[in-house]
């Protein structure tokens, strides 16, 4: 009896478990996603964070007031202090603070929602101090159980900054009786 | 290929009969074509996963002595790690000389000279203002490393670990004291 020759038109695989493990990391992913804020994508620049082994806590999303010191990309001689509060509606009382008004130009103004550019470090001084009370003052105002909820600093400078910078920004920070404060860092892998 | 060899074909049971106006056919079952689906789902999960950031950053804790009048400290109890401008560390215990030392070995001389003090040794940091942030960054995370270890070792002793850190400017005595070495 001869052979019976089956030709292979096709042939079908199950897709059925790969689909089921394909939706099951799609839907890690679509929630563990965090988008860029709007302050980050106005960033014009990006910081090489320095890396750290020690534990340490994460960056709060709230209530934390952050100075960053970046290499400008495009002049890289040129490099400023940026100043940024995370809660937009603070920065609103921030911004409307009366000893703000002069330094506050409508190019500032409009530079950005809470990503504002300071030149000198007296200005950083004054920002430093009015979002401290401004945010003492919001937070009595709110009623919310954010008394606790003091607002933080945080220096977030790129590693190849020279040190001097910081110093200066840390002294900024001595002066305006803002002792405390946190160094932002990457996590070693 | 999944479902895909399936279109076209009937897959139905002839007609029963020549007068028969039914149509009845049994599914015993069906297929969908499945490739459009997984194409969606793979695009969007590859979109998720460019797109989310894993890593969110960390916050090394930092603190400066308020401005007050200057307070009296004994040299013999000072930890001084200077950093010169190429980024060579030195460190010295109450009025040595200071020593040359790579950063590898900040961690383990920190834990045996506050260990040998208890909680006496203040820890000074002076640092060279063109030194990279970096290095800065690299030796604080080496001292808080070493932190983890004293307060282990002192706990056992029953102790309670009190932390006595600064980083005070560098002046241009701190410079000529490491200039030649």
């Amino acid at each position: 009896m001869p052979k019976v020759k089956m030709k292979r038109t096709g042939f079908v695989i199950d897709m059925t478990p790969l689909v089921d493990i394909t939706f099951l990391l799609l839907t890690f992913f679509m929630f563990t996603a965090k988008f860029k804020s709007e302050a980050d994508n106005e960033q014009k620049f990006q910081i090489k964070r320095p890396k750290t082994q020690a534990d340490t806590a994460k960056l709060p999303e709230k209530d934390v007031a952050v100075i960053r010191i970046a290499i400008d990309s495009t002049r890289p001689s040129d490099t400023a202090y940026y100043f940024s509060v995370a809660n937009p509606e603070l920065w609103m009382t921030i911004k409307d603070d009366p000893s703000l008004a002069e330094w506050l130009t409508p190019e500032r103004k409009e530079a950005s929602k809470a990503m504002i550019k300071t030149v000198k470090i007296e200005e950083l001084e004054t920002l430093i101090s009015v979002s401290r009370t401004q945010s003492k003052a919001f937070n009595i105002t709110k009623k919310t159980a954010a008394e606790k909820a003091q607002l933080r600093f945080a220096i977030d400078a790129d590693k190849r900054i020279r040190f001097k910078w910081i110093a200066d920004a840390m002294e900024a920070m001595r002066r305006t009786r803002q002792t405390q404060f946190n160094f932002v860092t990457d996590k070693q892998q | 290929m999944a479902g895909g060899g399936e279109l076209g074909g009937g897959g139905g049971r002839p007609k029963r009969g020549k007068h028969s106006k039914r149509k009845s056919k049994k599914r015993l079952g069906f297929r969908i074509d499945m490739t459009p689906l997984v194409d969606i789902t793979f695009l969007l999960l590859t979109f998720f996963m460019f797109v989310t950031t894993l890593t969110t950053p960390q916050v090394m804790d930092m603190a400066v002595p308020p401005e007050t009048e200057d307070v009296e400290v004994a040299e013999s109890k000072l930890f001084t790690v200077r950093v010169r401008e190429d980024g060579k560390i030195f460190y010295n215990q109450a009025m040595d000389i200071p020593q040359p030392i790579i950063l590898k070995e900040l961690r383990t001389k920190a834990i045996k000279s506050n260990l040998d003090m208890k909680n006496e040794l203040i820890t000074v940091l002076k640092i060279d203002e063109n030194v990279a942030y970096e290095t800065v960054v690299n030796i604080l995370d080496e001292l808080n490393l070493a932190e983890i270890k004293i307060t282990q070792a002192l706990q056992a002793e029953k102790l309670n670990r009190e932390r006595k850190f600064t980083i005070s400017p560098m002046t241009d005595k701190d410079k000529e004291e490491i200039k030649g070495l």
